[in-house]
C-alpha cells in the first residue's frame, strides 16, 4: 500500500486533479505558506482522520507545530512517515469513487456512493460496476448503474471520465485497488482527489520499478535476522506465542497454527519458506530469525511438500541443526514428495522425524511448557 | 468419472525441460498420465523421458493432439505461455506458479471463457483424478480412488486431507487446487457445478482459509435444494486481523473474513463445518454418508 502523497503523484501523472501538496518531516521545513492548509499525517492505518490526523493550519507557525503534532501521534502502533502539507479546499460536496480487484467481477470493479467522506462505511452500499477485463469498461454502462444515485448531469459525467481514467491508470501500474474518499466537487465544479489509497500488485515487482523499490525499502525497515529471511523469499508474520513454526504452503500453514492453539500451546509466528529455496541458503535465515528470538522456545519444522522435495528439506537440516548454538529444541515433521528418504537423512545427526502431525505439534507444545 | 482430467486426457508441459518439469514428466507418467508434448521456445526436437518437445505450443497441438497444458514457466512468463495455449484450441490450462499479477489472471481468465477453455490456478498444486491422471506436483501416494470430490485453496494443506482421507479408506474422484489469489481461473463455485455434474462424485470437501468470498459461495452451493454434501475445513482461526498470511486473498478485513463466520454461514447452510484437521475426516464421513444412495458408475 502506498502513503497518500505517493498515491496522489500516481493520479496527478494520470492527468487526476490533487491538490499541490509538500511532503516534510519536520515543521521547521514548512518554508513557504499561502492561505489556509491541511497537515496530515502520513500513515498505511485507516481511521486517520477520526483519531486526529488532519489538523487544519491558519499561519506559517501553526501549520510547523500542526507537524510536529501529527508527528509525533501514533496510530494503531504506526508512526507516522511524513506529513503533507495541502492547501484548504472550499467542498461543495464529497463523493466515493474506487476502483478494486475483486473476484466475484473476475476482474475490476468500481464502486461509486454521491455521499463520500469518513462515514462511507455507516451509508448506503456504494454502486457497484462489474468490469472484468480494464478493457471492457463501457462509460455508458458505469454511467446507466450511477444514474439512479447521482442525479447530477455535471457531476455524473465528470465522475464517468474520471473512472476512466482510474481503470486504465489500475491496470496500467499494477494497482488492485484505487480509492478516493472524499472525492471533493469544488465550488467551481470541478473534481478534485483530496485523499487517495491505492494499493499496489506486489506480484508485478517485474515490470513495475517503483514496485520494486517500494518492497526493498519496506524490507530495508526490518531487523536485518529478518531481513535475511525476506531475501529468501520466506513470508513472515510475528504472532504472540512460543512454539515457532517453520512451514511451507500459507494454508497449511495457518492449519498447523490453529493446532498448535487446540492442543494448548500458542504459535510464535506464521513463517512460510515455500517460496524460497528448499536448501542449507534457504532455511538458515529461519533457524538464525528465530534462535535469536527470546519469545522462541521451540522451534516446530513442519513441511508437506508437493514441488518441495523432502530429501532436500530433510539434507538442508542435517547440515544446519550442528553448525546452531541455540539449545533450543527442534521438532520435525517432514512427508510428502521423497519422503521415504527423510529417516535415513535424519538419522545422521539423530534427530528423529514424527510420522503425524498431531505427534509433533504436541511434543513441541510439550517441550515449550517444559522450557516455561 | 472424474472432472476435468480423465485417464486420456492428452497433456502437454510448458517448461518441460526444466528441473519441475523433467521431474513431474517421469513423475505424472508414472502415475498414468497421457503425457504427449513439451513445449519449450528453442528446444524443439529434444525429448524428455521418451515424450517429444516442441518449440510451440502450436506445433505441439498440430502434431501431438494436446487437450491440456501444465504451465511451468515462471511467474512473468505465464501470461503469453497460458493465451497462447489456449488460442491453439487447448482445453485445460493449469498454472501452477504463485506470485503471477493479478492483471495476468484476469487477462487468462478472460481468454479461457472466450475460447470454451479452463484455467486452473495459479499458485496451485495442480489437478489428480486418482487413479487416472495428474496434472502438477502434488504426492501420488496422498490419494487414492474414490467418490469425493476435493476443492482446495491451499495446496498442501489438500495433500494432509487427502492423506487422511486415503488412511482412513475414503477415496477422491478428482482433487483441484483452485489456488489462494484473488482472481482464480477456476473459482469454488465453477469447481462444484462441475463435481456437481459428475455421477462419480457423491459428496464434496472445500479446504479453505481466511480471507475471500469463496466460503460464501460454497454455501450458497450447499443450501440449494438437490446439493451435494459438502464438508469444510476453514483454516486460519490463529490468524491475526489485517496481516496477510501469505496468499494474496488470505486477509481477515472485515468480520465476515474470519473463520468463525465463514464456518456460521456454512453450517447454516448444513455444510458438516470441520473444528480443524483434527476432525475433518470424520466430517468428510459424515457428508459421504448423508449423500442419497451410492453414486452412480
Amino acid at each position: 500500500m502506498m502513503l497518500e502523497w505517493e498515491g496522489k503523484a500516481l493520479l496527478r501523472h494520470a492527468g487526476v486533479a490533487v491538490p499541490a501538496g509538500q511532503v516534510v518531516r519536520h515543521g521547521s521545513e514548512v518554508a513557504t505558506f499561502e492561505g489556509k492548509v491541511a497537515v496530515k499525517a502520513q500513515v498505511r492505518s485507516g481511521g486517520r482522520g477520526k483519531s486526529g490526523g488532519v489538523l487544519r493550519a491558519d499561519t506559517l507557525d501553526a501549520a510547523r507545530q500542526a507537524v510536529d503534532a501529527v508527528m509525533a501521534m501514533r496510530f494503531v502502533g504506526e508512526a507516522p512517515e511524513a506529513a503533507l502539507i495541502e492547501g484548504w479546499q472550499s467542498i461543495a460536496r464529497e463523493l466515493y469513487l474506487s476502483v478494486v480487484v475483486d473476484s466475484a467481477a473476475a476482474g475490476y470493479a468500481l464502486l461509486y456512493a454521491p455521499q463520500g467522506g469518513v462515514d462511507i462505511e455507516s451509508g448506503p452500499p456504494p454502486a457497484r460496476y462489474d468490469i472484468g477485463p480494464a478493457r471492457n469498461f463501457r462509460a455508458w454502462q458505469f454511467r446507466a448503474t450511477i444514474e439512479a444515485v447521482e442525479t447530477d448531469v455535471a457531476v455524473r459525467e465528470r465522475v464517468v471520465t474520471l473512472a476512466e481514467r482510474l481503470v486504465r491508470l489500475a491496470a496500467g501500474r499494477d494497482c488492485t485497488t484505487i480509492e478516493i474518499n472524499p472525492l471533493a466537487v469544488l465550488e467551481d465544479g470541478a473534481l478534485m482527489a483530496l485523499d487517495a489509497k491505492v494499493v499496489r500488485d506486489d506480484w508485478a515487482h517485474f515490470r513495475q520499478q517503483d514496485i520494486a523499490a517500494m518492497q526493498e525499502a519496506d524490507k530495508l525497515r526490518q531487523p536485518p535476522l529478518v531481513q535475511a529471511c525476506l531475501d529468501m523469499q520466506h513470508m513472515y508474520v510475528p504472532l504472540d506465542g512460543d512454539v515457532a513454526l517453520i512451514s511451507g504452503g500459507a494454508g497449511m500453514t495457518m492449519g498447523v497454527m490453529d493446532m498448535i492453539k487446540d492442543l494448548g500451546g500458542a504459535p510464535a509466528c506464521f513463517l512460510d519458506c515455500s517460496p524460497g529455496p528448499a536448501s542449507t541458503r534457504g532455511y538458515r535465515p529461519a533457524f538464525a530469525m528465530l534462535d535469536a528470538d527470546p519469545r522462541v522456545k521451540v522451534i516446530l519444522v513442519s513441511v508437506f511438500g508437493g514441488g518441495t522435495h523432502m530429501d532436500r528439506v530433510a539434507s538442508a537440516m542435517r547440515d544446519i541443526m550442528p553448525t546452531r548454538t541455540s539449545k533450543k529444541p527442534v521438532v520435525f515433521r517432514l512427508d510428502g514428495t521423497h519422503v521415504d528418504q527423510v529417516d535415513g537423512i535424519l538419522a545422521d545427526i539423530g534427530a528423529r522425524n514424527h510420522a503425524s502431525l498431531e505427534a509433533a505439534v504436541e511434543e513441541s507444545v510439550r517441550l515449550a511448557k517444559e522450557i516455561a | 468419472m472424474s472432472i476435468l482430467l480423465h485417464r486420456h486426457t492428452r497433456v502437454m508441459i510448458q517448461g518441460i525441460t526444466g528441473q519441475m518439469g523433467r521431474f513431474s514428466a517421469r513423475d505424472m507418467q508414472r502415475y498414468g498420465t497421457t503425457v504427449v508434448a513439451g513445449a519449450v521456445p528453442g528446444r524443439g526436437g529434444q525429448e524428455v523421458d521418451g515424450i517429444p518437445v516442441y518449440a510451440t505450443p502450436r506445433e505441439a497441438v498440430e502434431h501431438a493432439k494436446v487437450d491440456a497444458t501444465l504451465v511451468y514457466v515462471q511467474p512473468s512468463g505465464i501470461l503469453h505461455a497460458a493465451i497462447e495455449a489456449i488460442e491453439q484450441g487447448v482445453k485445460l490450462v493449469v498454472a501452477t506458479a504463485d506470485e503471477v499479477p493479478v492483471q495476468d489472471c484476469i487477462e487468462i481468465r478472460a481468454a479461457a471463457k472466450a475460447n470454451g477453455a479452463d484455467f486452473l490456478g495459479p499458485n496451485s498444486p495442480g489437478i489428480i483424478s486418482p487413479g487416472q491422471a495428474k496434472m502438477g506436483f502434488m504426492p501420488s501416494f496422498c490419494y487414492r480412488e474414490g467418490d469425493v470430490g476435493v476443492i482446495s485453496r491451499s495446496g498442501s494443506l489438500s495433500y494432509e486431507v487427502c492423506q487422511r482421507m486415503t488412511r482412513a479408506g475414503i477415496g477422491q474422484s478428482t482433487v483441484i487446487g483452485i489456488g489462494g489469489d484473488p482472481v482464480k481461473g477456476t473459482t469454488a463455485a465453477e469447481a462444484l457445478a462441475l463435481f456437481h455434474a459428475d455421477p462419480a462424485t457423491r459428496a464434496v470437501v472445500f479446504l479453505g482459509e481466511i480471507g475471500g468470498v469463496e466460503e460464501r459461495t460454497v454455501a450458497e452451493y450447499a443450501a440449494r435444494p438437490g446439493a451435494k454434501p459438502v464438508a469444510a475445513l476453514i483454516v486460519g482461526r490463529t490468524a491475526p486481523p489485517g496481516k496477510k498470511m501469505g496468499h494474496a486473498a488470505a486477509l481477515v478485513g472485515s468480520a465476515a473474513d474470519t473463520p468463525e463466520a465463514k464456518g456460521r454461514a456454512m453450517r447454516d447452510a448444513g455444510v458438516f463445518v470441520a473444528s480443524g484437521l483434527g476432525d475433518i475426516v470424520a466430517n468428510v464421513r459424515a457428508a459421504r454418508e448423508h449423500a442419497a444412495g451410492p453414486a452412480a458408475r
